[in-house]
């Protein structure tokens, strides 16, 4: 009786409204989250897609220090193909794709994802306290400022007398002769430097992912009988499989774009081209030369080639982790 | 008491018309802000900037003197920024209409802001300062483009080889013959792979590690010009301006660096970082090295300092000129100047003009030389008192004498990169001299086209 009641006088009241603050009511309702939604795509639309399509356009013209500000980049008529056609015919081209992959895979496998895994899998297992500690000392390194990260990489790869790994570690052992590490072996650091900043992120985020399993998979596997590794890779690997996809998305995208490490390490040396990944590449073609040939537009040419093989990156690993099956409801939900 | 009270408001009355009066002065003087914009190697070089600070007092008594109710607030920025990133700052500076008024940097790029209409050239203005008359004819040369004047010079130097005696002593060499080392490479008695040869027997007898024999610059830059102009090379073309590239010299070129990294145990230099690896490399392990005078300062200052500095160096270190390629030949050395160039965007340019000519003297000169170990720009400078008492730069200034230029043309930059690229393939083995001039050849044309003469 008491529900009659109510439902009546909210029709009563809904009914006494007048037709137009009805339809404001609507519009305001449909329009509101598009309000909330503006700023955001007011930066994102300055910030980035402008620049994205700037870098586009620039990358078919030759603007450079020579004629910056004279010449008129955003008319059609001073767009050509000549940068693409100079980069697919640049003799060290090769060279630079291949130190780009390896770069990018050999940090991804031993460290972003791989270093990541293992770290996050014996941090979870062991005592929380002592794996949350220890999570917390290597987040150190991305906490550091970059500068300062690679002055410490730099003083430990340094020469002897003054370097401390030659001083401490190779010098004792008699191994080598005291020289500076980053000429001798420069992908290894840099795949260290890099890797561990990187290993922090996937660590963080294997991590929650590992502790979010709930505790009665790991205990029915164990009352079966299931050894440690039988656990992990039966239970935990399939159970994150999102959290993998993601990093290992992420990654791969920001390796391929990341080069700052590498520039203060070696910029792109010590041989010829020997540390040189593509980023680094339109870097140095857009802002760096010795004599200040900076050229903006075969720059950004590098750079659009760039974006185009991380577009790409992107689509392959959202087959290979059959990305529609993980955004598919769970079977239990659909039942 | 009364005579108190009109004795203050007489006292009163007069500091009142007085401050009035200053105040209307005031009023009436225009400050102007100069900025100026250097790159310098601190604390050597440091006299760059600093200079217009002593001079903007100097200027601003001028101005009163004369009546004129301008006066210039000097503000100097200098850093030691990289030459690229340098250049770049004030290209994008400029497109936002903040470059500086005064913007110190190498002569080559003059060709490039000349052409972009960022500098202004300076023939009308630098005329009315007969103290300009005063410095080096070949100096005004470098900062001519287009028949115009676009900067003034403001150090030069000299790219000496350097050599290390004790090792040469370690060698079998005898102090009379180490002695005489520089007069027979100015005599040509001494080339280029006589060089290279002493520096072999010093790897084979184990007297500097294989790489260490001889050693240029890690990086592109100057320094490698001389040598391909030793070769025969030639970089412009005086009757059209355009850049040129010489086959034949390019393979003579190519050949002594592939020889001397792959055959002569040298050059293991390329890609080493500047302060961890290469200066404390040619301060002690390296037998020849080719460097700039400015860096016998850097060395004494921040390398040697607590081995004796300069004492030390002299004892340890001699120079001379970069060897003939051929017995015979000529030797030389490459001088890179810097000029106080004026943007276009400054609104008072004789006063920046004016600026400049305050440090275009003995005096201020001679601080930045000594201080700096760069070569004097004027005439009659060597007689100077001060600048006499700096041995290096009485010693080294027979190498003006040899030097040699590179070019104003705004293209040089790609030029440089291509060239520079083929070289350090060269020395680490990726190419032979050949493929390294058809790498050049193909790379000049592709990027530059008409822009570069091919020999």
């Amino acid at each position: 009786m008491s529900d009659n009641f109510q439902l009546e006088r909210e029709r009563s009241s809904l009914s006494s409204f007048p037709d137009s603050k009805s339809l404001f009511s609507k519009l305001k309702s449909g329009l509101l989250p598009y309000a909330f939604l503006t700023p955001t795509l007011i930066v994102v639309t300055l910030f980035f897609f402008i620049p994205l399509v700037m870098v586009f356009i620039l990358s078919f013209t030759n603007l450079d220090m020579t004629n910056f500000g004279i010449l008129k980049w955003w008319q059609p008529a001073n767009w050509t193909l000549d940068n693409y056609v100079k980069i697919f015919t640049n003799r060290f081209f090769p060279r630079i794709l291949n130190n780009t992959l390896m770069y990018v895979s050999m940090t991804l496998i031993f460290f972003n994802v791989g270093m990541a895994l293992v770290i996050a899998l014996i941090t979870t297992n062991i005592n929380r306290r002592v794996g949350f500690t220890f999570r917390l000392i290597w987040l150190m390194c991305r906490l550091t400022p970059v500068v300062v990260y690679i002055m410490m990489w730099k003083a430990l790869a340094g020469p002897a007398p003054m370097g401390v790994i030659n001083k401490h570690i190779l010098g004792p052992l008699g191994i080598g002769t005291g020289e500076y590490l980053l000429n001798t072996n420069p992908w290894l650091f840099i795949i260290l430097v890099n890797g561990f900043i990187g290993a922090s992120f996937g660590m963080i985020i294997f991590s929650s992912a590992i502790e979010a399993i709930p505790k009665d998979y790991m205990i029915a596997s164990k009352v079966d009988g299931a050894s440690t590794w039988q656990t992990i890779r039966y239970i935990t690997i399939p159970m994150i499989r999102w959290p993998l996809l993601f990093v290992t998305t992420y990654q791969t995208l920001s390796l391929l774009t990341s080069f700052e490490q590498i520039l203060l390490l070696t910029n792109g040396g010590p041989g010829l081209y020997e540390t040189e990944v593509w980023s680094l590449t339109a870097y140095h073609r857009a802002f760096s030369s010795y004599f200040g040939n900076t050229q903006w537009g075969y720059g950004s040419a590098w750079a659009v080639v760039l974006v185009i093989i991380g577009i790409v990156m992107a689509i392959v690993y959202l087959r290979v982790f059959k990305f529609n099956e993980l955004i598919q409801e769970p079977k239990i939900d659909q039942l | 008491m009364k005579a108190s009270k009109s004795l203050l408001s007489i006292s009163l009355i007069v500091i009142l018309v007085m401050s009035f009066t200053a105040m209307a002065l005031a009023q009436d003087l225009d400050i102007i802000p100069i900025k100026v914009r250097c790159r310098a190697k601190p604390p050597m070089e440091d006299w760059r900037g600093n200079n217009f600070l002593v001079a903007e007092k100097d200027l601003n008594a001028d101005l009163e003197a004369m009546g004129d109710l301008r006066r210039v607030k000097v503000e100097v920025i200098q850093d030691n920024l990289d030459w690229g990133e340098y250049i770049t700052e004030f290209v994008l500076g400029y497109g936002a209409g903040e470059s500086p008024d005064i913007w110190l940097t190498g002569h080559e790029y003059i060709g490039t802001q000349a052409e972009a209409g960022r500098i202004i050239a300076l023939d009308g203005i630098i005329k009315e300062f007969p103290i300009y008359n005063l410095v080096f004819d070949t100096l005004w040369d470098c900062t001519k483009y287009k028949g115009e004047t676009w900067g003034v010079p403001q150090d030069a130097e000299a790219r000496p080889l350097y050599w290390n005696k004790t090792l040469l002593k370690k060698l079998g060499w005898s102090d009379g013959e180490i002695a005489a080392l520089s007069g027979k490479i100015e005599k040509g008695e001494f080339t280029l792979y006589d060089m290279l040869e002493t520096a072999k027997q010093a790897v084979d007898k184990g007297v500097v590690e294989p790489g260490n024999g001889f050693w240029t610059r890690p990086k592109n830059g100057p320094d490698f010009t001389p040598f391909y102009y030793a070769f025969g090379g030639e970089t412009i073309d005086s009757a059209t301006g355009k850049l040129v590239f010489d086959k034949t010299a390019g393979l003579k070129y190519y050949k002594f660096f592939y020889d001397a990294a792959q055959k002569y145990g040298s050059m293991g230099c390329l890609g080493l970082d500047w302060s961890s690896a290469w200066h404390p490399g040619v301060t002690s392990k390296v037998l020849f090295w080719v460097g700039g005078t400015w860096q016998w300062a850097e060395w004494a200052e921040k390398f040697l300092k607590d081995l004796g500095g300069e004492a030390y160096m002299w004892e340890n270190f001699g120079f001379g000129l970069i060897p003939a390629a051929e017995k015979g030949g000529k030797p030389n050395s490459l001088t890179h100047p810097l000029a106080y160039l004026v943007s276009s965007q400054c609104k008072y340019p004789d006063l920046a003009v004016a600026l400049i000519a305050k440090v275009t003297n003995y005096g201020p000169n001679t601080r930045h030389a000594i201080s700096s170990t760069h070569l004097g720009i004027l005439k009659g400078q060597t007689e100077y008192k001060f600048y006499k008492e700096s041995r290096l730069l009485s010693e080294a200034l027979y190498m003006l004498d040899y030097t040699t230029f590179l070019p104003n043309n705004p293209y040089w930059g790609t030029y440089s990169t291509i060239t520079y690229e083929a070289l350090a393939a060269c020395v680490g083995g990726d190419f032979t001299a050949e493929k390294a001039v058809d790498f050049v050849v193909e790379g000049l044309n592709r990027e530059l086209g008409d822009k570069v003469i091919i020999k």
